[in-house]
């Protein structure tokens, strides 16, 4: 097995940390992207019953 | 062919290679840019989806330059100007890079469609596509219109932003990626004609190479008066007022008056002082002979940005409440 030397065990680290942050970022935006989704598909059905239209699916 | 340099077995990279190999300096050209044509389209789209629209854009714009490094780690490695970046300099993986750069355009790709509409998705799926396949695999080698037809993938980013904001992709959003995609050709051959020696070094047939400095600085000037007149075109279409057409028109002047002086010159007649001796020169450190090729150069970069910013501000100044 090979062992790491202490500069390389801090690029790896400073690595996974990155790599850690892009990931919560990815997460953070497809949930904010999910309810926004959801937020816009619930404003067109409120509208379209408030103007007695049919309700369906968007899109 | 030179290798790049040797890589040790277990990676050394840091977070900020990983980062230069989204060509960061790029990438704020295509942010400005893909900012411009989301806010000139005018749609109803809500901030927080324009802000994600636009980190798409850029990221998948930078997920096509880690591509591109990744499959020119080599020839980088030749070329004074590339010879730092992560690959070429063995910092990062061949792999690595290359994996990076798909995963960031599924990514990016994904969460565009995702967040906007499929046009805009489908459109940075294609700008990637286009330079990290068909310019930096097919083009780039082959023929000196590289950069000319190549250049379309750097034209796109305002027709994605505009997409992004409307779900269409009119005349006008065209018209934004004529200007650049026209505008390519002089600003890269203006540096070609003092980077040559660099070029050829890596074999490729940048136009300077393959027909000569002549023949280039002819070409700049052709292209220059073309791209001229398509540049001031929104101040006369509408889409932009008179702020766009004073900036378009006095700096269309600029741009024709040094590319006449460039054509007059001798740039590029005999190679660089810089490159005869190999060393790291900044892009604007130039003989005396090549100063007009990098007064072009330099000043195309600032007109892109000022016709750019022009309408970004008359746009920014006719949203209703601002």
């Amino acid at each position: 097995m090979t062992r790491l030397t202490p500069e390389q065990l801090q690029a790896r680290n400073k690595r996974n940390l990155a790599i850690a942050g892009a990931l919560v970022v990815f997460i953070v935006l497809v949930f904010g992207v999910t309810v926004l989704n959801l937020k816009r598909n619930l404003d067109a059905r409120a509208e379209a019953i408030a103007e007695g239209r049919p309700v369906g699916y968007a899109g | 062919m030179t290798e790049t340099a040797p890589q040790p077995a277990i990676s050394m990279a840091q977070p900020e290679d990983f980062f230069q190999l989204l060509k960061p300096r790029v990438m704020s050209l295509v942010i400005f840019t893909a900012v411009t044509g989301l806010v000139v389209a005018g749609g109803d789209i809500d901030w927080i989806s324009a802000a994600i629209a636009i980190l798409c854009i850029a990221v998948g714009a930078g997920a096509a330059g880690a591509l591109n490094m990744a499959l020119e780690g080599e020839t980088d490695a030749l070329m004074r100007r590339t010879r730092g970046r992560p690959v070429a300099a063995g910092r990062v993986n061949k792999n690595d890079a290359m994996t990076f750069g798909v995963i960031l355009s599924i990514f990016s790709v994904m969460l565009l469609g995702m967040t906007t509409n499929w046009l805009a998705g489908g459109l940075l799926l294609l700008t990637i596509v286009y330079y990290a396949a068909f310019y930096t695999l097919l083009l780039k080698r082959r023929t000196p219109q590289n950069i000319v037809i190549g250049g379309a993938a750097g034209a796109l980013p305002p027709v994605i932003g505009w997409a992004a904001a409307t779900g269409q992709a009119p005349w006008q959003a065209w018209l934004l990626f004529l200007i650049i995609f026209l505008w390519t050709p002089p600003h890269s051959w203006a540096l070609a004609l003092y980077s040559a020696g660099d070029y050829a070094r890596a074999g490729i047939p940048m136009m300077p190479v393959a027909r000569g400095a002549k023949s280039t600085r002819l070409q700049i000037l052709i292209y220059t008066l073309v791209f001229v007149p398509v540049a001031i075109a929104p101040g006369l279409t509408g889409m932009g007022g008179l702020l766009y057409l004073a900036v378009s028109v006095l700096g269309g002047f600029g741009f024709l008056f040094l590319a006449i002086r460039l054509f007059r010159s001798r740039a590029g007649d005999q190679p660089d002082k810089a490159e005869a001796v190999g060393r790291e020169a900044a892009l604007y450190d130039v003989r005396a002979e090549a100063k007009p090729a990098r007064n072009l150069f330099a000043f195309s970069i600032l007109y892109l940005m000022a016709l750019f910013a022009a309408l970004l501000v008359e746009s920014v100044a006719a949203i209703p409440g601002l």
